[in-house]
């Protein structure tokens, strides 16, 4: 016997998703899921970003995502922002941050009190793309080590996100990498999507990120 | 590796998709669509359904899955392509304005369940 059915697979993760995003809707908060490599420097860039914006009044809160260290929420610890480690453990060590995860991540922190919430993804340039999670914005950052492919080889996670931060672009005159060729390769796959050229070293283009969080909270 | 929350995720949406009282057990064939530009590897994924289906209750379920092609639409000169390799620019004018039509998302789109007199008994295995 044929039982029909037309259903979307995703469609609890995504209406757990849709209940995140009435609560930050309710609270103002504005989302922003950034993905990345593993290593493409997601929570180092946080760490120069972050105080730019406490400097504008904007109180910001981390949700981290770490399959198995507490690292990065150290590292972030010093701007004194609520931090939440997402344990991804449920499922084996697992590849992304999912709706239900964000959702239990939310009673600890004070909503009310919270302009921007980050959530740092797990290092992986497939498995996040998939999800959406409630989010405003999909950041990816690609750090230029990463070499020339990376957009083509992954386009969900490039068609699907809004900026992407090109990162280490202090590391540009040292390597044997064409930068050209990056954004070339962006471009192919989503001429939509936002480039902006960042180093934490040198500061370059963090303004310009925080200033592009600034005006997308306000649109 | 997402393919093991969506395995569980379409076992989750089968036994919602039963009507009440109807035995879990009884599912053969769960038909699922994967947009090629979800990045869901096929084999990773049917063989982790095959890996906890017996979890989710359906022993005798096999997975059927067939992919959609991604299908775009220009928004500049209205022109429809599919692409074969993951570069989003339209064919006809050379425009990046292009939006996905098909080839997203993950369907549930058919479950094939033991019929009630039994005649599928012995043959739930491969067809
Ligand atoms: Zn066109």
């Amino acid at each position: 016997m044929e039982i029909p059915v037309i259903r979307d697979v995703l469609e609890e993760s995504n209406a757990r998703a849709e209940e995140n995003r009435k609560l930050f809707d309710r609270h103002g908060v504005f989302v922003v899921n950034m993905m990345s490599s593993p290593g493409a420097g997601k929570t180092t860039l946080l760490q120069k970003s972050i105080p730019l914006l406490q400097a504008r009044g904007r109180k910001c809160a981390v949700i981290e995502g770490d399959i198995t260290s507490t690292l990065d929420s150290e590292k972030l610890s010093p701007l004194g922002i609520p931090v939440v480690q997402a344990n991804t453990e449920p499922f084996g060590g697992d590849c992304h941050i999912g709706s239900h995860l964000v959702q239990a991540a939310l009673p600890h922190f004070d909503l009310a009190n919270t302009d921007i919430l980050f959530i740092e993804n797990i290092g992986n340039l497939v498995c996040p793309a998939e999800f959406y999670l409630g989010e405003d914005r999909k950041v990816v950052v690609l750090s230029i080590t990463e070499g020339e492919d990376k957009p083509l080889k992954y386009p969900l996670m490039f068609r699907e996100c809004q900026l992407c931060l090109l990162s280490k672009m202090d590391l540009a005159p040292h390597l044997d990498v064409n930068v050209d060729q990056i954004k070339e390769n962006i471009r192919r796959t989503n001429a939509q999507l936002e480039v902006i050229p960042v180093s934490a070293r040198t500061g370059v283009g963090i303004e310009e990120w925080v200033e592009w969080l600034a005006k997308s909270r306000s649109t | 590796m997402h393919e093991l929350y969506i395995a569980e995720c379409i076992l989750k949406s089968v036994a919602d998709s039963l009507p009440p009282g109807m035995n879990p057990q009884a599912v053969e064939e769960v038909r699922v669509q994967l947009g090629k530009l979800d990045a869901v590897v096929p084999d990773t994924l049917t063989f982790l359904f095959d890996a906890i289906k017996t979890n989710g209750g359906m022993p005798n379920a096999r997975l059927a899955l067939s992919e959609i092609e991604v299908v775009c639409r220009c928004e500049n000169c209205e022109n429809e392509f599919g692409i074969e390799v993951p570069v989003f620019l339209c064919p006809s004018c050379g425009s990046g304005n292009v939006k996905v039509l098909r080839g997203r998302g993950i369907t549930l789109t058919g479950i094939q369940v033991k019929d009630e007199n039994g005649e599928d008994d012995g043959n739930s295995g491969n067809s």
